[in-house]
């Protein structure tokens, strides 16, 4: 992973960007040596800021970075930044319920996603990111039930039946097309690759790393059924595929 | 993973490929010397061009070879590895000049359309029960669909047509969503209540957000300087003016001092009396060391003076 040192030590700058990116693989021991170091009024003060980062950051559903944690958070903590992360975690999880994921182990980012139950008539305010996950969850029903890809023409000619145009402005959603093609990409909802040598391009949809996180193959099964009036297992090979991933 | 996979199809693929390759040799040379035969001007040239001809072949060999021993990885909808493999060959056959090497694309495409053959196969088993019209009706009367009646559901582009979706539909879809989600709940600031001592992330999202308007970004400065110039320019001007006029006060009648609100107050206008004590605050030291400065007074409402006043 990191091992690259070179920014412990004394030569720490605060312009170098490559440097926020590269964190210390650090040892239980170190971590304790260095917090000993620094006061817990000012550890626990950096905790605070960073769960306040994490929900702020997480308004917008998108993806949060590592390296922007480090970078705005962390800072000049770098040292004891493992520990930050584990009370700040803890924190979410205890006061708010959340769960801090990594979604990508490479890149390093995180999601929230809830770890408590849902509640009927939990959800007391409905906006229109009410009406997005609806959207969503049709899209991502179509791409599991089609066996984990569909191509772009399908996803929008399945929608033109739902009264969903990809060129006309929503009276919901406005712009659709940026809102699938580009929001729902950037919250990592849904994954668009395009296929080789296709002219006009073609695109592939996927199920995207945080809808594998916050929603899985199971309940997108039972929402179809659901909708269908029919059992889940009515789809035997989805089913056994869900089944077979939980 | 695909690295790997690659890098393991190869090498056995190359060994076998040598031996095929020689066998091969061994058992067409007779037909594949007759077949060149009648070409003998370019016989040197012939040399090299079998040399790049045998790493075609040798090239197609690694790569239907590979190709068979990552069967279940190339039928996998998740990977594009058939994908791959076939803009591989596609890249190959263009330095395919004879047969021997169009047939070796042949076969290769024989097999890569087999293999799409059994992923369709299997496609087709699993999917045919998924009816994605049926879901979308089902979809447009959970969400409340007002049917006309003239309306048949057997043509679909009336269906598309017909219809009314009430303006709630998709919130009524996106409540029952939420229930398969979890979604973490996004928070909000309630009118503000925690604007006041704004948090530091907000901060930086908003300074982010900024950063990219590079074309207005450039204009504001020069024009805030400009006007911060100006407006310095302008105190400077005015507190020298009242310095000025303090010491010409005192040049002409160097023995009575002067009422600190006498030179202040504006009796007709505050703002005008709030601007000179904001200027007359830039040189309250110099007054203070060159003059004296006695100190201006209230009187309580119950002294002598006031009583004599109201009296």
């Amino acid at each position: 992973m990191s091992q690259r040192k070179r920014s412990r030590g004394s030569g720490f700058t605060q312009g170098d960007d490559d440097d926020f990116s590269v964190v210390p693989t650090q040892t239980p021991s170190q971590v304790q040596r260095n917090l000993e170091s620094r006061s817990q009024e000012e550890i626990n003060r950096k905790v605070t800021e960073l769960v306040q980062f994490l929900l702020v950051k997480d308004q917008k559903k998108i993806p949060i970075k590592r390296v922007d944690i480090l970078k705005k958070v962390i800072r000049e903590y770098k040292d004891v930044y493992s520990e930050i992360v584990n009370r700040a975690g803890r924190t979410l999880q205890q006061v708010f319920g959340l769960q801090m994921v990594e979604v990508d182990t490479k890149h390093h980012i995180y999601i929230l996603t809830s770890s408590l139950p849902r509640v009927e008539g939990e959800n007391l305010k409905q906006d229109i990111q009410t009406a997005k996950l609806g959207l969503l969850i049709i899209i991502l029903s179509f791409i599991f039930m089609k066996g984990n890809s569909a191509k772009d023409s399908a996803v929008w000619e399945f929608l033109r039946r739902l009264r969903v145009q990809p060129g006309e402005k929503h009276e919901v959603f406005g712009d659709v097309k940026k809102l699938v093609t580009e929001e729902f990409v950037r919250q990592k909802y849904l994954e668009i690759t395009p296929i080789p040598l296709t002219d006009p391009p073609e695109f592939n949809y996927q199920w995207g790393l945080r809808a594998a996180k916050e929603t899985s193959k199971k309940d997108v099964l039972s929402f179809v059924a659901k909708m269908q009036n029919k059992e889940p297992s009515f789809w035997i090979s989805q089913y056994n595929e869900a089944k077979a991933n939980t | 993973m695909a690295e790997s996979d690659g890098s393991l199809g190869r090498a056995p693929a190359s060994e076998k490929g040598g031996e095929e390759d020689k066998d091969d040799d061994e058992e067409e040379d007779g037909e594949e010397t007759e077949r060149e035969r009648p070409r003998p001007p370019g016989s040197s040239e012939g040399g090299g061009d079998e040399r790049s001809r045998r790493m075609i072949r040798n090239q197609y060999r690694e790569l239907i070879c590979s190709v068979q021993q990552n069967r279940e990885d190339m039928l996998s909808s998740k990977s594009n590895r058939l994908t791959e493999a076939l803009e591989e060959a596609n890249q190959l056959f263009r330095g395919v000049s004879r047969a021997r090497e169009a047939a070796l694309d042949a076969q290769f495409l024989v097999l890569a359309s087999n293999l799409v053959k059994e992923k369709a196969n299997e496609l087709r088993s699993e999917i045919t029960t998924f009816d994605s019209v049926t879901f979308a009706e089902d979809v447009l009367t959970f969400m409340g669909i007002n049917r006309t009646e003239v309306d048949g559901n057997n043509c679909d582009s009336e269906n598309m047509s017909g219809g009314y979706l009430p303006s709630n539909a998709w919130y009524k879809l996106g409540e029952e969503a939420e229930k398969y989600f979890r979604r973490a709940p996004s928070f909000h600031y309630m009118l503000g209540s925690f604007k006041s001592e704004p948090p530091v992330p907000r901060q930086r999202i908003e300074r982010q957000r900024k950063a990219p308007g590079g074309e207005e970004k450039r204009a504001m400065p020069a024009q805030l300087k400009k006007m911060e110039e100006s407006h310095q320019e302008a105190t400077a001007k005015e507190v020298e003016r009242i310095l000025r006029l303090l010491q010409t006060r005192f040049r002409n009648d160097p023995c009575t001092p002067i009422f600190f609100f006498d030179l202040v107050v504006d009796p007709n206008s505050f703002a005008r009396t709030v601007e000179n004590i904001f200027h007359v605050s830039f040189i309250v030291r110099e007054i203070v060391e060159t003059y004296e400065i006695t100190e201006p007074m209230i009187n309580p409402p119950n002294s002598s003076e006031d009583e004599m006043e109201t009296a």
